[in-house]
């Protein structure tokens, strides 16, 4: 099947085909998927070769579920959050004994030619001061504000209620800004 | 002097729009490796299972297989319920006539007579 004709299917239909047996639809699965649950663990995990192999191993975790998947009882993107999230969650456990500041500053992607300096600057920031949030404050931060879910969402990815998801963005956002403090002329908010 | 106030959400939003616009794209050889895993998935685990063979299997196969010879079973049986079953049935119904058929009946007395042909040609 083209993809352009999958584009108005659903995540849950498309993986039930898939679980059918259906292999047309795994590439718009896979292009349609894979770019959130690395726009979640790049930041998350401040490292893009490490964001891969998360994408990967979640990914082939909903190969496997696929068969045995209940359309309309989950959604397929918290599902897969919530499995990268826990992937990532082991990876960070396991870079603890070498320390959280190896890690906390992010690989800085060079900026491509449509991307201006001054965005490039505000991403690498950024992405310096989640890394250096609690784990579940960044969590929680980029889900909602990068990824862009709402709460009762990030609530079931986390397995939290949703006001301990409020709690948490607030106390993320607020840590952020007080770390860029002192920055403004750099990010280019000098005005304010 | 720099700055010291924490940013306020309007400029943090600023922030989180530029890591928006950052939209990770997968490089091409993630994509193939996730699709091989894919393929690989989705193809059977292990052998196929062994197949009945010889006389069976043809038999099994003209009439269509193990659900054909499953209806070919249940439709016997209800052949055999039918007609083991059915002169009681037939004999209520036809107020027992049938059934003193052949007392009354011989078999010569269905046939016509050799006396009857001679006399005739």
């Amino acid at each position: 099947m083209p993809l352009d004709a999958l584009s108005d299917i659903s995540d849950d239909a498309l993986l039930v085909a898939f679980g059918n047996g259906d292999m047309s639809v795994a590439r718009a699965l896979t292009t349609r998927l894979t770019p959130r649950i690395l726009g979640y663990a790049t930041p998350m995990l401040g490292d893009r070769a490490e964001a891969e192999d998360v994408a990967q191993e979640a990914m082939l975790r909903l190969w496997r579920i696929a068969p045995d998947w209940r359309q309309g009882e989950a959604q397929v993107s918290t599902w897969l959050y919530r499995v990268a999230a826990n992937l990532c969650t082991d990876r960070l456990r396991k870079k603890r004994g070498v320390g959280l500041d190896t890690i906390a500053e992010p690989e800085d992607d060079r900026p491509s030619a449509d991307e201006g300096l001054q965005q490039a600057a505000r991403v690498a920031a950024l992405d310096g001061a989640l890394g250096k949030l609690p784990e579940r404050q960044r969590q929680a931060v980029i889900l909602r504000h990068i990824e862009g879910l709402a709460n009762p969402e990030i609530a079931q990815v986390m397995d939290m209620s949703i006001e301990a998801v409020e709690s948490l963005t607030a106390r993320g956002k607020r840590a952020l800004a007080a770390a860029l403090a002192g920055r403004r002329e750099e990010l280019g908010f000098s005005d304010g | 002097m720099a700055d010291k106030r924490p940013l306020d959400d309007g400029e943090l939003d600023s922030l989180f729009a530029a890591a928006q616009a950052r939209a990770p794209v997968p490089p091409d050889d993630l994509i193939a490796r996730i699709l091989a895993e894919a393929q690989a998935q989705a193809e059977p685990v292990g052998a196929p299972e062994p197949r009945a063979t010889g006389l069976w299997r043809a038999i099994l196969g003209s009439i269509g297989g193990w659900p054909a010879a499953t209806g070919l079973a249940s439709a016997t049986v209800a052949g055999l319920a039918i007609g083991l079953g059915a002169p009681d049935a037939l004999d209520t119904l036809s107020g027992g006539y049938l059934a003193s058929v052949d007392s009354v009946y011989e078999l010569e007395d269905l046939l016509p007579s050799y006396a009857d042909i001679l006399g005739e040609g």
